[in-house]
């Protein structure tokens, strides 16, 4: 059986794109450009998530504590928290389900402020996941946009967007495909944490509301996809795991760079459900 | 004319490929070969081979009847076998006429070698049918496909057979690996007559409608005709046969449900049914009821998003 013709079909939708895929039971895999260093935007909450619960495991913190969230704290975005005008008290794991569900900037850096960007890391590298690291918060992600384009959102001029430390691997939360859906194995194989605790997350993950990327491969009712996205000017991810009837589960992590620096890329969402889906399909035969 | 001796001509020409060879096969001439071929040719309406002056070749046609005449062929010395092995007892079984062949054929030859004293008198009769000729007792024991619903008769062990689509080779969805139901929408879907399997088709349409595909028409039939040109996609269990594609089906979810039936229990009846449920799960892939997979419902939020 061939590989599948990724690049044409990245090519067709206007991005470049990188794909790793891992059928979970058999170890098969299969990918494109699968160890490029690549930023990984808002996908950086999964491994704050998966230290978040190894610290519960451990006792460290209490997951049903409480925190309150005020203006100070608050984070440009879209969704949850970010979008909220009040004061907001909740308890830690309301807070991961919030960054991962909708991926909520403001619920996200709270809780880093509690888990500790170091721990991420340390993390990381005791799962031989060397090209993964955790290197800014959601605050620093939007103000070091602003200062590298000397204005605010939205960037839209090509010029500014070369600037951007949060489009360089080296700079930013990076990872590559292959470590990202080996994250997701280890989370689906109760190995990232405690098994209670692995199989919270992937409740949270398949709560995730975004049908658009990943999802829109399996437009099924009787196949499961729980991932996290991740936007960034120019930039598209998902990374997660579709789960087939048959009990067939699949880490896939697909990574999109548009040509056009249009805020609204319908066509790079969407490849990223159809490039899933030919690798999963690929997988299978 | 005698169509079946006409097809037999067929298929042997069909496989020699050369009109001579074929007719030193049949033990005849070449000329009333020819002849009988044209025959055949104007009876269906259709060139069954390109005469060229160095070869022959089957014609597109040809190629879509070669499989069809095959298998009447070999129902025809099936029938005749069964008759000369007339002696003793009968039991007469329906089967459903789209029962692959080989099953058949090797329904029969399991129930002879364990019932050599009992003459099996099969006939192709749809479930419906069946159940009818059952009360009347113009068979004795049937093979009928579930669900099914009459009262006084007696059923053997279910057997599941999980089903796949077939389409037409040059069909867009045979590039995937596997397909789900609800890749199918908009496609037209050939079935077994309804009058003769009305559990299938309502079961089988139910499923559709669950999984997000509800057929522009629903053609009814057995032939693979419609599918081959591209018309309508079937589901059956795998083939391989020329211009067609078989794709397995995302979760299982369409399968053919068979068993055993009768109203007066005899041992032959009983001799049969374990030989039905060995041969079904031997040669037509077949698995017990318990097997067919349960449907898992994603828990995606998109519903209320």
């Amino acid at each position: 059986m061939n590989e599948p013709d990724l690049t044409a079909l990245f090519g067709s939708a206007g991005v470049t794109g990188w794909l790793h895929a891992a059928d979970l039971r058999s170890g098969r895999e299969v990918g494109l450009g699968s160890d490029e260093p690549l930023p990984i935007a808002s996908i950086f909450k999964v491994p704050l998530m998966v230290e978040f619960c190894r610290q519960a495991d451990a006792g460290l913190v209490d997951p049903a504590s409480r925190v309150t969230v005020g203006a100070a704290d608050r984070v440009a975005g879209p969704t949850g928290l970010s979008a909220m005008l009040d004061d907001v008290t909740i308890s830690l794991r309301d807070l991961a389900y919030l960054m991962i569900a909708v991926s909520d900037n403001t619920a996200a850096d709270a809780l880093l402020a509690r888990v500790g960007r170091d721990a991420v890391n340390t993390m990381l590298a005791g799962f031989g996941l060397p090209g993964t690291r955790v290197r800014q918060s959601c605050r620093e992600i939007t103000e070091s946009m602003a200062e590298d384009s000397g204005h605010g959102w939205p960037y839209l001029d090509p010029a500014d967007i070369t600037r951007l430390r949060v489009l360089d691997p080296a700079r930013t939360n990076s990872s590559t495909p292959r470590e990202m859906a080996a994250l997701f194995g280890l989370i689906w194989r109760d190995e990232a944490a405690s098994a209670e605790s692995c199989a919270w997350m992937r409740g949270v993950l398949n709560l995730q509301v975004w049908p658009h990327r990943l999802a829109s491969g399996f437009p099924y009712d009787d196949v499961g996809v729980g991932g996290k996205t991740g936007t960034l000017p120019t930039l598209r991810n998902e990374a997660g795991v579709v789960e087939y009837p048959d009990g067939g589960q699949y880490a896939v992590a697909v990574f999109t760079r548009s040509v056009s620096t249009a805020l609204n890329q319908p066509r790079a969402d969407a490849v990223i459900g159809t490039a899933a889906r030919m690798a999963v399909d690929h997988l299978r035969r | 004319m005698d169509l079946v001796r006409h097809l037999r001509y067929f298929t042997v020409v069909a496989e020699e490929l050369h009109f001579g060879n074929a007719a030193i096969r049949l033990g005849m001439a070449q000329p009333p070969l020819s002849q009988r071929i044209k025959r055949l040719e104007e009876e269906l309406g259709v060139r069954l081979f390109d005469r060229s002056a160095r070869q022959v070749r089957l014609t597109e046609a040809g190629h879509l009847l070669v499989g069809e005449a095959r298998e009447i062929v070999a129902r025809a010395d099936r029938l005749r076998e069964l008759v000369r092995h007339g002696a003793g007892t009968v039991l007469k079984l329906g089967v459903p006429p789209d029962l692959a062949a080989a099953v058949i054929a090797a329904l029969v030859a399991g129930f002879r070698a364990s019932n050599p004293d009992v003459r099996l008198a099969p006939a192709e009769i749809w479930t419906a049918d069946q159940v009818a000729a059952l009360t009347e007792g113009a068979i004795d024991v049937g093979i009928v496909r579930h669900p099914i619903s009459a009262p006084g008769l007696r059923f053997g062990q279910v057997l599941v057979q999980p089903h796949g689509v077939l389409l037409a080779e040059g069909d867009p969805l045979a590039q995937s690996g596997e397909l789900h139901l609800a890749d199918l929408a908009g496609r037209e879907l050939l079935l077994p007559p309804k009058e003769g399997e009305p559990g299938l088709h309502a079961a089988t349409l139910a499923e559709c409608r669950h999984h997000g595909y509800v057929p522009a028409q629903v053609h009814q039939g057995v032939g693979l005709g419609l599918v081959l040109a591209g018309v309508a996609v079937a589901f059956g269990a795998r083939v391989d046969l020329p211009g067609l594609a078989w794709r397995p089906l995302l979760g299982s979810p369409i399968s053919s449900r068979v068993s055993t039936a009768w109203r007066v229990e005899t041992d032959a009846v009983t001799g049969f049914s374990a030989v039905a449920v060995r041969t079904l799960k031997e040669s037509a892939g077949m698995t017990d009821e318990a097997a067919a997979p349960v449907r898992h419902i994603s828990r995606r939020p998109g519903m209320l998003a």
